[in-house]
């Protein structure tokens, strides 16, 4: 991408400023991840508070971004790459935004699912899958930072990752819930949490999907691969 | 004498027939300007196809209105310039020796930047045209091709009570539909417009530009203009200018949201290239 600053020195600035307020919101976003599988394992439920007060600041830097770019699109009109960040801003805001509320969502159900007993391996997975959705929102806003589209791209690739481990989980709990249906209340809630780490890995991709977009002037023309069996997925318990 | 008149109406219908043929209504092939020893344009090579609005955009001196200006030979009134390549208009390569320039202007008019009505009345702004082009006989025919020109051009219901006064006693943004329904009224088949919102305020401007869509049913439209959202708003096609060079064409979403040449990035997002 063209890196020549603007004439209009102040345009550069405004441009600058939305990257770093996005920074910011990123940020906040990946540790809220952090912050939430370390509730759930660790049965730390003191930072369900400090997610809820990071949230309120998340909802502000959106914002914030928002107003500013609109802003920009009102004062300067932007072209090209720069009409292209701004718009890609917008949309990441929006999808950061997401992650958030789903992390803040597995904080509220770690204070129950703690006083459930823990299910096999279930933890363990839940685990593994909020670290790879976590790489890819820290590889994704690199990517955003460094412009680097093949970047993204890699990092798109991962949700696959994630979506088969969301299968096994799904499979795994639907078991645990037949042999015994007073597994049944940690189930949901366990569902529910891997559910959100799933969709985590969904709005992550789109958000690679937008910089390799800001990046190239065009969407990634491949199909990426669709893993996510849970919709069709059923459990016979006579097997 | 007869023979000559014959002879141009045989060609006139020539032209009308590939006008209405499909393909690109304006072919420019290699054209080349200079104005004396400076060479002003570059090979430029570029089509316009029928019914579509091109937009040409780029900093001031790229070349941009001078190469408007080749297709309808209005370089010829500048002594000093001189061009070379083919500008091909409906078949015929209007730099040809026996073109007859009044005749090519009747198929390809022109709006400039500064509206300038003839100092006489509206309706005769209108006529004049038709009159000395002699596309009308009688006077009801007259009356009929200024109503329709002035109501196409959006300025009938704003002048129908008073066609006798001077053209040049309306305001900036009536004048400029004036000058349009002037341009109109030989039924050209393609338009060129010189920067013709510069000297307009925003209505007045967004007037004109939602006259160039309905006219685009009818005509092609050429369009030079320093605002890049016009261009954005009014084209379908644009073509970017840089130092007598066409640097880039293409689709107008494409141009101003992906360009793939780094002059036209620079230029249209501002940065100092």
């Amino acid at each position: 991408m063209n890196k020549d600053a603007h004439i209009v020195t102040s345009f550069d600035n405004d441009l600058k400023t939305v990257e770093t307020l996005v920074l910011e919101m990123a940020g906040l976003v990946e540790a809220q991840v952090n912050d939430c599988v370390t509730c759930l394992l660790k049965q730390d439920l003191e930072l369900v508070e400090s997610i809820r007060a990071s949230d309120k600041r998340v909802d502000q830097l959106e914002t914030e971004i928002g107003d500013m770019a609109i802003r920009i699109l009102v004062q300067r009109q932007p072209m090209a790459q720069d009409l292209r960040a701004v718009v890609v801003a917008l949309k990441m805001v929006s999808n950061l935004e997401r992650i958030g509320d789903y992390a803040k969502n597995v904080a509220k159900r770690a204070s129950v699912v703690t006083e459930l007993t823990p299910l096999g391996s279930s933890n363990e997975t839940i685990s593994r899958m909020s670290e790879i959705v976590q790489d890819m929102i820290r590889g994704v806003v690199d990517s955003y930072v460094a412009r680097d589209k093949d970047m993204a791209d890699h990092w798109r690739h991962k949700d696959e990752d994630v979506d088969l481990i969301h299968n096994t989980l799904f499979r795994e709990l639907l078991t645990y819930m037949m042999e015994n249906p007073r597994n049944i209340t940690s189930c949901m809630h366990l569902l529910f949490i891997a559910k959100n780490f799933e969709r985590m890995g969904d709005h992550t991709t789109n958000i690679a999907e937008q910089v390799h977009y800001m990046v190239s002037g065009a969407l990634p023309d491949d199909d990426r691969a669709k893993s996510d069996l849970t919709s069709s997925i059923t459990v016979d318990l006579d097997e | 004498m007869l023979n000559n008149s014959v002879e141009s109406e045989k060609k006139m219908a020539e032209v009308e027939t590939a006008l209405n043929s499909d393909g690109p209504i304006i072919q420019a092939k290699d054209v080349s300007v200079f104005y004396g020893e400076k060479q002003a344009l570059f090979d430029v090579n570029l089509d316009f196809e029928k019914n579509q609005v091109t937009s040409l955009i780029g900093p001031s001196g790229c070349g941009k209105s001078t190469f408007l200006r080749c297709i309808n030979r209005m370089n010829d009134l500048v002594d000093i310039a001189r061009v070379k390549g083919e500008i091909i208009i409906a078949n015929q390569d209007i730099y040809a020796k026996d073109v007859d320039v009044v005749a090519l202007r009747a198929h390809v008019g022109m709006v400039f930047q500064k509206p300038n009505p003839f100092p006489k009345s509206i309706y005769d702004n209108v006529a004049y045209g038709p009159r000395i082009h002699k596309t009308v006989s009688t006077k009801d025919e007259m009356d009929y091709v200024v109503e329709r020109s002035l109501k196409r051009a959006g300025l009938w219901d704003e002048v129908s009570d008073r066609l006798d006064q001077p053209g040049n006693g309306l305001s900036g943004g009536q004048q400029q539909r004036l000058c349009i329904a002037r341009a109109i009224a030989i039924e050209p088949q393609v338009v060129l417009m010189d920067e013709p919102c510069s000297a307009l305020d925003p209505i007045a401007t967004a007037v004109v530009e939602e006259l160039i869509d309905e006219l685009r049913e009818r005509f092609t439209i050429i369009i030079v203009t320093h605002s890049m959202q016009q261009a954005a708003r009014v084209s379908q096609k644009t073509a970017f200018f840089h130092l007598g060079n066409l640097v880039e064409h293409g689709d107008t979403d494409q141009i101003f949201t992906n360009p793939q040449d780094d002059r036209t990035e620079n230029y249209i997002t501002g940065r100092i290239g």
